[in-house]
C-alpha cells in the first residue's frame, strides 16, 4: 500500500465546493422570492448571447444530469464490488470499489457545478417557469440542498474511511456507509425527478388558470411519469456507471506499460461491461412501461412521441441500441479468446451475431414504411406485408427479446468457458439449461406471432408473458449454473491482459452511444410537451418555443457528449494525478507516467 | 498513438449518429399561433398561421414531406424548386396564388402527374385559413402575394354559405360515399384509397355503434393499427351527414362482412 500525501493537500478544498456551491444556490434562489414579493415582477425570458437560451439551458441541464447520473451509478457499482470483496475475500473488488469511489470525488464537484450553472441559467433565463416551480415544489428543494449536503459528507467518510475502517465490524460499518451513499443519491434523483415529470404530466386538476401556489404538493410530485422515470432512470444510471468504467478501464488498458497492468485493466473492463449489459438487458422492460405510462396519462402525447413528429427519434434509438448489444456481446467473444477452453464455443458466436443482427433490424424498422401508392395498392395495404408486420410492437417486443436471450447466453458461455463441472448430473443439467432457453425461445415467439391475431389491448398484456418466460429463464438457467458449477474443475485460468486491443474499442462505442443516447432521449422527454414548459399548462411563449428537428439536436447532443467526456477525461487524469491505482508496489511508478501522458 | 486512436473512434462514433440524425427526415413541431383573421392581417400573420395549420391541425403532413406519398411542398420536388418557387409555372396563365388557392379549393381538378388526386378536405378549414396556408405556401421561396382582402372576400363567403349541411341529396351509400370523399381515404371493392381502414369486411371486423362513433367522433377511438395516423379522419362528417344518411352508411358498412 503507497501511503499518498500529496492527495491531502487540496482534498479538502475539493471536498467542500460541492457544499459549497449548493448552499449558495440554496441561499440565491430563496433570496429570490421576496424581491418578487415587493412588487417587482420578473421578466419572462432573459436572453443568452450566440446558442440562445433554449440551448444553454439545454446543454446545462443535459450537462448536469450526466453528472449525476454518473455519481448515482458508480456508487452503486462501488458498494457492490466492496460486497463481492467482503464475500470471497478478493481483494481486487475492494480496491477496484476504491479507485471508483476517488474519482466520485471530483465528479460530485462537476455536478454541483453544472447543477450551479443550470439553475443559474433558469433563474436568469427562464425565470417566469422557475418562479413557477418553486413556488410549487420549495420544500423539497430544500430538502434536495439538505440531502445533497449529507450526501456529499457520507461520500468524505466512505472514501477517506476506506483504509481505516477496513477489518470485521468495522468494515460492515464502512460498507453501510456505501449504503447510505446510495440512499441519499436515489432520494435526490427522485426529487429531482418529481420536478421535471411534473412538467411533463401535471395532476389532471392543475390548469392554465391554477395558481401555483394551489397546486397540490403531494400530487404534483408523484405525478403520472414519476415513479415509471424513476425505475427507468435508476437502471439507466447503472448502465452508465458501467458503460463509463468500462470506458475508463479501456484506456487505462491501452495505455498500460506493464503486463500487470494490463491484467487489471482488462478486468476492470469486463466488469464494467458485465454490469453494463446486465442492467441494459432490464432498460427495456422499464422503459415499456414508461411508454405505456406517458399513453395512459395522455394519449396525443403518446401519439406524438410514437407516431408524430418525433417517430423518427425511435427508428434512431433502436439503432444505437442495437450498437450497444453488439458491442457488448462483441466485447465478450473477444475476450473468450483469453479464457482456455472458450475455444469449444467459439462456433456459436456467428449465429449468436446472426439472431442480434436481425433482431437489430426488427427494431429498428419504422412502424409503417411510408409508401406511395402505387406500392401500396400492390402491397393490399398501408402496412406493407413484411416490413410494415414487423414494425408493429409485437415484433420489436420479440426481438429485443430474443437480443436479450442472446446476450445472457453469452455471458453465460463466458462464465463457463474455464470451467469444467464434476457433478454427475452435468450432462441432465446442460439439456435442462438448452431446454429453458428453447421453452422461453418459443414462448417469446409464439406470442409474438399470436400478437397479430387479437386487438392490441390483448397484444400488450403479451409482452408480459414474454418477459416472464424471458426473466424465468435467465433465473433457473443462472440458479441451476450455481449449482452446477460448484467445485468445478478449471481448464485453466483466464489470461487476464491478453486482450486484443480492438475489444477495447468497442468498450468505448459502448460508452459514448450510452451517454448520446441518454442525450437523445433527455430530448424526447422534453420535446415531447412540444411547447409548453409545463403540459397543457404553461406555454411556451418564449422565441424558442417551437421543438426542433432531429438534426439540430443531435447537434447539441453530440457537443454535450463531447463536453462531457472531456471533463471526465481531466477527471480521471486528475485522478491520476493524487493518488496511483493500488495494483502492486511495483507497478506504481509506470502508471504514474502513463496517466500522465494520458491527457 | 492510443490517444488519437481513442478520440478518433469517440469524435467518429458521434459523427456517425450526428449525421444519421441529419440524414433522416427533419419534422420540426411548430407552435400553434392563435391568429384572428380581419382584413388588415399582415403577410407575416398569414405566413405564421399557415405555417401552425400545415404541421399541424392541417394535416399535410400525413402526406407531405416524406417525398412518396405526395410531391415535397417545403424541399425541392422533381428538381422544380420548393412549392413558392415551382407555384407560377405549373398552369400557363395562373399566378402562383391563383394556382395553389384552386389546387386546394379544386384537388381534383389539378392533378400532378404521377399521383393520385390529392384528398384534401377544404371544407374543414375556413376560406381564411386556406389562404393562410397558401401564404406559407408562397413564403416556401416565393413572394407573398396574398392580402387582407383576399381573407375578408372568403370570410364572407364563408358567411353567406356556412359550413355544415348535407354534401349530397343523395341517400344511396355510394353516392353519400362519393360525395364526402370517403373513398378518398378507405378502400372499397377495390376503389378508393388505402390511407385508413378498409371498408371491406368492416362489419365483421368492428361492432356496429363503432361505425357509428367512427363516423360522428373519430378521435374517441383510434382504428386498430392506426394510431399514427390519428387525427386524419376528418372530424366533422357528422356535420355534413344527413340523420339518414349516417345511418344508410352505418348499416352499408355494417353489411360488408369478410
Ligand atoms: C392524403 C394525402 C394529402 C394530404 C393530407 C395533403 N395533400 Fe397536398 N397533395 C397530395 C398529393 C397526392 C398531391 C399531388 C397530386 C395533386 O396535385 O393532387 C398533392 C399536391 C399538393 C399541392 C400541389 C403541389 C405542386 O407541386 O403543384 C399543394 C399546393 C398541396 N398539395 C397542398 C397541401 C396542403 C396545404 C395540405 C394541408 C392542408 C395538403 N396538401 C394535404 C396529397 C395530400
Ligand atoms: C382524409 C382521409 C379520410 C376520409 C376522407 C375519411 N376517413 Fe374514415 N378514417 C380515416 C382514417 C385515417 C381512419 C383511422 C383512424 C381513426 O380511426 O381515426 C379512419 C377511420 C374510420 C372509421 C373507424 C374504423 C375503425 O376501425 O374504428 C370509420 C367507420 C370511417 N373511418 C368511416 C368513414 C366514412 C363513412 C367516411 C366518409 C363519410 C370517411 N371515413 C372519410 C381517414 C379518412
Ligand atoms: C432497450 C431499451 C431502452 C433503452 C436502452 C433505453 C435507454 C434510455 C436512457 C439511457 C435514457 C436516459 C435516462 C437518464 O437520462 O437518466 C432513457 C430515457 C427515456 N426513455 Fe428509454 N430506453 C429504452 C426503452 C424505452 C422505451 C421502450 C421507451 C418508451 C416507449 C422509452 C422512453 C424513454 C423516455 C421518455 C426517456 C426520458 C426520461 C428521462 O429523461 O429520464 N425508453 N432511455
Amino acid at each position: 500500500m503507497p501511503k499518498i500525501s500529496r492527495r491531502a493537500e487540496w482534498s479538502w478544498l475539493q471536498a467542500s465546493l460541492p457544499v459549497a456551491i449548493v448552499v449558495a444556490i440554496g441561499l440565491i434562489a430563496i433570496a429570490i422570492e421576496p424581491l418578487a414579493a415587493q412588487g417587482y415582477t420578473p421578466r419572462e425570458y432573459g436572453d443568452f448571447p450566440v446558442i440562445g437560451s433554449r440551448a444553454a439551458i439545454w446543454i446545462a441541464a443535459q450537462l448536469h444530469l450526466f453528472f449525476a447520473a454518473f455519481v448515482l451509478g458508480v456508487p452503486m457499482f462501488a458498494v457492490v464490488a466492496e460486497a463481492i470483496g467482503i464475500f470471497s475475500s478478493d481483494d481486487r473488488y475492494d480496491k477496484l470499489a476504491k479507485e471508483f469511489t476517488r474519482l466520485l470525488l471530483v465528479s460530485y464537484s462537476a455536478t454541483a457545478i453544472w447543477g450551479a450553472i443550470l439553475v443559474f441559467g433558469l433563474i436568469t433565463l427562464y425565470p417566469g417557469l422557475w418562479g413557477y416551480l418553486s413556488e410549487i415544489f420549495a420544500p423539497s428543494m430544500w430538502v434536495y440542498v439538505g440531502i445533497f449536503f449529507f450526501e456529499s459528507f457520507t461520500l468524505y467518510l466512505y472514501y477517506y474511511g476506506w483504509d481505516r475502517w477496513k477489518k470485521g465490524r468495522a468494515k460492515w460499518g464502512h460498507w453501510g456507509l456505501g449504503i447510505l451513499l446510495n440512499l441519499w443519491g436515489t432520494a435526490v434523483m427522485l426529487i429531482a425527478n418529481s420536478w421535471l415529470t411534473y412538467m411533463m404530466s401535471p395532476p389532471a386538476e392543475v390548469t392554465p388558470d391554477t395558481a401555483p401556489g394551489m397546486v397540490q404538493f403531494w400530487s404534483a410530485f408523484a405525478n403520472a411519469t414519476w415513479m415509471p422515470i424513476n425505475i427507468h432512470r435508476l437502471i439507466a444510471n447503472v448502465v452508465f456507471g458501467g458503460a463509463i468504467v468500462g470506458a475508463y478501464a479501456a484506456y487505462r488498458f491501452l495505455s498500460a506499460k506493464t503486463d500487470e497492468e494490463r491484467a487489471h485493466y482488462d478486468w476492470m473492463g469486463y466488469i464494467g461491461n458485465f454490469i453494463a449489459i446486465s442492467a441494459l438487458i432490464v432498460l427495456p422492460f422499464a422503459g415499456y412501461w414508461l411508454g405505456r405510462e406517458i399513453y395512459e396519462f395522455n394519449q396525443q402525447m403518446g401519439t406524438t412521441m410514437m407516431g408524430g413528429f418525433m417517430s423518427w427519434l425511435w427508428v434512431v434509438q433502436a439503432f444505437l441500441i442495437a450498437v450497444l448489444f453488439l458491442a457488448g456481446n462483441y466485447y465478450l467473444w473477444v475476450g473468450m479468446g483469453r479464457i482456455p477452453g472458450a475455444e469449444r464455443f467459439m462456433p456459436y458466436t456467428k449465429w449468436m451475431l446472426l439472431v442480434l443482427l436481425i433482431g437489430a433490424a426488427v427494431w429498428a424498422t419504422p412502424r409503417n414504411m411510408i409508401a406511395d401508392r402505387a406500392e401500396i395498392t400492390a402491397m393490399g395495404g398501408q402496412f406493407h406485408p413484411f416490413l410494415g408486420v414487423l414494425g408493429v410492437m409485437s415484433a420489436k417486443n420479440t426481438a429485443v427479446n430474443f437480443m436479450i436471450l442472446t446476450t445472457f447466453l453469452s455471458f453465460l458461455l463466458y462464465r463457463r468457458a474455464n470451467k469444467k463441472a464434476v457433478v454427475s448430473w452435468e450432462k441432465t443439467g446442460t439439456t435442462i439449461q438448452g431446454a429453458l432457453f428453447a421453452v422461453s425461445a418459443a414462448v417469446v415467439l409464439f406470442y409474438g406471432i399470436y400478437g397479430y391475431f387479437v386487438p392490441s389491448i390483448v397484444r400488450i398484456g403479451f409482452s408480459v408473458y414474454q418477459v416472464l418466460a424471458v426473466i424465468a429463464a435467465i433465473i433457473l438457467v443462472v440458479v441451476i449454473d450455481v449449482f452446477m458449477m460448484r467445485g468445478a474443475e478449471s481448464r485453466g485460468e483466464i489470461r487476464w491482459g491478453e486482450m486484443p486491443e480492438r475489444s477495447q474499442y468497442a468498450l468505448f462505442i459502448l460508452a459514448v452511444t450510452f451517454t448520446w443516447l441518454m442525450g437523445l432521449m433527455g430530448f424526447a422527454r422534453s420535446g415531447i410537451r412540444q411547447h409548453w414548459h409545463v403540459f397543457e399548462v404553461i406555454r411556451d411563449t418564449s422565441v424558442d418555443a417551437a421543438t426542433p428537428a432531429l438534426g439540430y439536436a443531435s447537434i447539441v447532443i453530440s457537443a454535450c457528449v463531447l463536453i462531457f467526456l472531456s471533463l471526465v477525461t481531466f477527471i480521471f487524469w486528475v485522478g491520476g494525478l493524487a493518488e496511483k491505482p493500488v495494483i502492486s508496489g511495483t507497478a506504481v511508478g509506470a502508471t504514474a507516467s502513463a496517466s500522465a501522458d494520458g491527457d | 498513438m492510443t490517444n488519437i486512436k481513442v478520440l478518433g473512434v469517440m469524435i467518429g462514433t458521434l459523427a456517425v449518429y450526428t449525421w444519421i440524425a441529419n440524414a433522416i427526415p427533419q419534422i420540426e413541431s411548430a407552435v400553434p399561433e392563435e391568429v384572428s383573421f380581419s382584413a388588415d392581417v399582415s403577410p407575416a400573420e398569414l405566413v405564421a398561421a399557415g405555417a401552425e395549420l400545415y404541421s399541424g391541425g392541417g394535416g399535410c403532413t400525413t402526406c407531405h414531406g416524406l417525398e412518396t406519398r405526395a410531391p415535397n411542398l417545403l424541399t425541392d420536388y422533381n428538381g422544380e424548386g420548393t412549392i413558392g418557387q415551382r407555384c407560377g409555372t405549373r398552369v400557363s396563365g395562373q399566378d402562383c396564388k391563383t394556382y395553389l388557392h384552386e389546387s386546394m379549393m379544386d384537388p381534383a381538378g389539378y392533378v400532378l402527374e404521377g399521383f393520385e388526386p390529392m384528398v384534401f378536405q377544404a371544407r374543414v378549414l375556413s376560406g381564411a385559413q386556406i389562404w393562410s396556408l397558401v401564404a406559407f405556401l408562397q413564403d416556401q421561396g416565393g413572394v407573398v402575394t396574398v392580402s387582407g382582402s383576399d381573407v375578408a372576400t372568403a370570410a364572407e363567403a364563408d358567411a353567406a354559405a356556412p359550413a355544415g349541411g348535407p354534401m349530397v341529396a343523395s341517400n344511396d351509400p355510394l353516392e353519400i360515399m362519393r360525395g364526402n370523399l370517403c373513398l378518398g381515404c378507405h378502400m372499397l371493392d377495390g376503389e378508393g384509397a388505402e390511407l385508413g381502414p378498409a371498408f371491406d369486411g368492416m362489419g365483421s371486423r368492428i361492432a356496429t355503434d363503432r361505425i357509428r362513433t367512427g363516423i360522428i367522433d373519430p378521435a374517441l377511438e383510434i382504428a386498430e393499427g392506426f394510431d399514427h395516423l390519428a387525427g386524419s379522419m376528418p372530424p366533422n362528417l357528422g356535420d355534413m351527414l344527413t340523420a339518414r344518411q349516417l345511418e344508410v352508411l352505418v348499416d352499408f358498412l355494417a353489411g360488408q362482412g369478410g
